[in-house]
């Protein structure tokens, strides 16, 4: 085993590991090769484009090629070629009980962490098919993530856990994993799913398999994975407004009713606080020391209507409430829409004033490197 | 020494006789906007909401109406529909940073269709929307939350930070009687609250501090016409030491320190925020049925019984109390469940506890027989306080 100094998972932030974006959550997945990522099937789940996010936060599109419903693997197909460092896969032999795990991955949406535990059984049958299980901590945001071990290669990819116990975690074992692979690599069709029963790949929504003849129509959800998936009217209402304001829906998705992204410096968060209000909020700057009184008066100025700005801890925020009952009211859809679109251009315009008008520093989030190119320019 | 009684006199604070709410008339403000009668629509959402107004045509002018110390101003504005409400007026010498950054940090937010805006020094709560927009579940929202909002930030805005009074309406002050007995009931309040306190840390039960929080902030909401800096400072006292999710001994610090305060208010202060307010928009939840038997009713009446069964007279007395004082301080009822429950806490008013515990469990029996929703008490998530 290396010593503490030489460990292979030192650093882990050259390694291909990546957050996976989506209208319903968020996952990890890793690099099988510069431009195909490995996740889980549930990660993806019925999409066929989500996002990845990359260490500097940009986030690029990933295309679903290949899914494995019963299996819980998938892989996509990213925008372009990323530098993160590919990990091997390892054979899977000479696995055994209390061997280490290091599971790299998303957590609960925070940055990439490393937890660690041991193999608590090599081969655990669950639900009709083999597990490796650990003890190593999993919570949601870790699926599709490796489980490494003590040489860095891949053992196999994080899955479940069993939320009814404590410290019992599922993977796919590696040598599924690997079949997955090296079917993909072989894979000519744009998209296709994996027959439940039979492991047979269908590029078409058909109801019962050409091979074994499986009634697809009652597993996962079969013909979904053929379909765009049905939009709540909130989720239709954001994303044309997203589209509008040129900002890619896709690259701005954050789980259910959330999107997250950034518009030049500025971030900008997208969520339902409640049944009733769609909230629009940007943190964009933090208050300066001296000049207060002029600060906060621009804040509070009538001017910025129907826009207003609010103080969270020392942070400034730029806000838009949109009521439900208005996304509900499609004639007037033209008019909300760009009234979006003109939120998420003030954002970006208002951080740079704060900044050099009123002395305000970044906000955490702000993409700092834009700001600089932002006061070059 | 242990605490024999609590006194329940009359409230100082006027009752609030106030009519249900008529929901055909929001229902028909909604047949209305979706029928594109966006302005007829708006006339009757404010039907519903401020039935004693005479009707009132905003296309031939604006509406002013009072919640509190409140003025609410509707206009229509380029087919918008703009509702504003005054706040305060910056002066030389006030603590401008301060009270900016008030309103940026507790007025401001997400999650809220109004927001604050300054004009000419001038600090106000202010929304507006196209006609179009003006959804009446929407304008119904508006109307209900920034008259209290403004209302409850009246005079603490101007004794806080030093500001002067925009466009408020005054108080009526309080009869010279009036005022003697709101002094006398404030002093005595206190002083047994601070008694009562120091019973809780010696049964050291959390349930004991639940009740006598909840009846530490409603015996003061239900009796005195409070409003200003000292009604501002008790409510964000209570938040927190009514707050069951919070660290039990966090609450008691919290009540503690808010019963120190309190005491310790001068006489002047307590005479200017106090007098008598009136409010266009019923400023209390409706009581309902439901609510009265999830109170006074169920598994909540049967724990009250059995600690008084088992001697425990001063635990069963305080909850049923707090219970009267949370249903009347927050809710308007119908006059005749309004005077029932009046009825009961003066009829408890002085006696010992063991009176008072065998007196309320009842009296809420009966009531929650007869008021309360024939599906029976727990139904709804509303332990009382």
């Amino acid at each position: 085993m290396a010593t503490d100094a030489t460990h292979p998972l030192e650093d882990i932030e050259r390694l291909g590991v990546y957050q996976v974006y989506t209208g319903t959550g968020t996952g990890s997945g890793f690099l099988i090769d510069a431009t195909h990522l490995l996740t889980n099937c549930h990660v993806v789940q019925p999409y066929r484009e989500v996002a990845v996010e990359m260490r500097d936060k940009t986030r690029i599109v990933g295309r679903v090629r290949r899914v494995h419903p019963h299996r819980d693997l998938a892989i996509l197909e990213l925008a372009r070629p990323v530098d993160g460092e590919v990990l091997a896969l390892s054979d899977g032999a000479h696995l055994k009980p209390k061997q280490p795990v290091h599971i790299l991955g998303f957590p609960v949406g925070l940055p990439l962490s490393l937890t660690e535990g041991v193999i608590s059984h090599v081969r655990q049958l669950l639900d009709e098919q083999f597990f490796l299980q650990t003890d190593a901590a999993i919570n949601p945001g870790n699926s599709g993530g490796p489980m490494l071990d003590d040489q860095r290669r891949i053992i196999a990819v994080t899955t479940c856990k069993l939320n009814a116990a404590e410290s019992v975690g599922f993977g796919i074992p590696i040598a599924d994993v690997r079949q997955f692979v090296e079917a993909f690599h072989a894979q000519v069709v744009p998209f296709g799913v994996h027959c439940p029963t039979c492991d047979e790949l269908i590029d078409r929504a058909v109801r019962y398999c050409p091979s074994c003849g499986a009634d697809l129509e009652t597993h996962h959800d079969f013909g979904d994975y053929f379909e765009a998936p049905e939009l709540h009217p909130l989720t239709v209402f954001v994303e044309r407004a997203l589209a509008e304001s040129e900002i890619d829906p896709v690259l701005a998705r954050h789980g259910s009713h959330n999107w997250s992204f950034h518009v030049g410096s500025a971030p900008i968060k997208i969520w339902c606080c409640c049944s009733e209000h769609l909230n629009f909020s940007s943190p964009m700057a933090q208050t300066p020391n001296k000049g207060l009184d002029e600060l906060f008066g621009f804040l509070l100025s009538a001017e910025h209507a129907p826009y207003g700005f609010d103080l969270v801890g020392s942070t400034v925020r730029l806000n838009l409430v949109v009521h439900i009952s208005d996304v509900f009211a499609p004639d007037e859809h033209a008019h909300l829409v760009e009234r979006v679109r003109k939120f998420v251009h003030k954002a970006d315009a208002v951080d740079n004033l704060l900044i050099q008008q009123y002395g305000c520093q970044p906000a955490p989030e702000t993409q700092t490197e834009q700001l600089k190119s932002e006061h070059g320019a | 020494m242990a605490i024999a009684s609590l006194q329940f006199p009359p409230p100082i604070r006027r009752r609030l006789t106030v009519a249900p709410r008529d929901y055909e008339r929001r229902d028909r403000a909604v047949e209305l906007f979706e029928a594109g009668e966006l302005l007829a629509a708006v006339h009757e959402t404010l039907g519903y909401l401020l039935p004693a107004l005479s009707p009132h045509d905003l296309a031939q002018g604006p509406l002013c109406f009072v919640q509190g110390t409140a003025r609410v101003r509707l206009r229509l504005e380029d087919g918008r529909l703009v509702v504003s409400s005054a706040l305060m007026a910056m002066r030389e010498g006030a603590q401008a940073t301060a009270v900016l950054r008030y309103a940026l940090t507790r007025l401001s937010a997400t999650g809220q269709l109004f927001q604050p805006r300054l004009q000419e020094g001038v600090l106000s709560l202010e929304f507006g929307d196209r006609l179009s927009l003006l959804h009446p579940l929407k304008l119904i929202e508006v109307l209900q939350r920034l008259p209290t909002e403004s209302d409850n930030h009246d005079g603490w805005l101007q004794q806080r930070f030093g500001v002067d009074a925009a466009d408020r309406e005054p108080l009526a002050a309080l009869e010279e009687a009036e005022l003697a007995l709101a002094l006398e009931i404030w002093r005595a309040h206190w002083e047994a609250v601070d008694r009562l306190l120091l019973e809780s840390r010696r049964r050291r039960s959390v349930r004991f501090l639940d009740s006598l929080g909840s009846w530490a902030a409603n015996q003061v909401r239900y009796a005195l016409p409070l409003h200003g800096s000292v009604r501002a400072t008790l409510n964000e006292a209570a938040d927190e030491f009514t707050d069951k999710d919070e660290n039990p001994n966090r609450r008691d610090t919290a009540l503690s320190r808010c019963c120190r305060e309190m005491r310790q208010v001068g006489e002047e202060e307590l005479r200017r925020c106090l007098g008598h307010a009136s409010y266009a928009i019923n400023p209390l939840h409706e009581g309902t049925p439901s609510l009265l038997s999830s109170v006074l009713g169920g598994q909540r009446l049967q724990t009250s019984g059995e600690l008084r069964a088992a001697g425990r007279y001063l635990e069963s007395a305080l909850e049923l109390v707090a219970d009267y004082l949370y249903l009347l301080a927050d809710h308007s009822w119908p006059e005749t469940i309004d005077h029932k429950l009046q009825a009961a806490l003066a009829e408890v008013s002085g006696r010992p506890w063991r009176e008072v515990a065998a007196t309320l469990w009842s009296h809420a029996n009966q009531i929650a027989r007869q008021f309360g929703s024939s599906a029976g008490g727990d139904e709804e998530d509303n332990d009382g306080n």
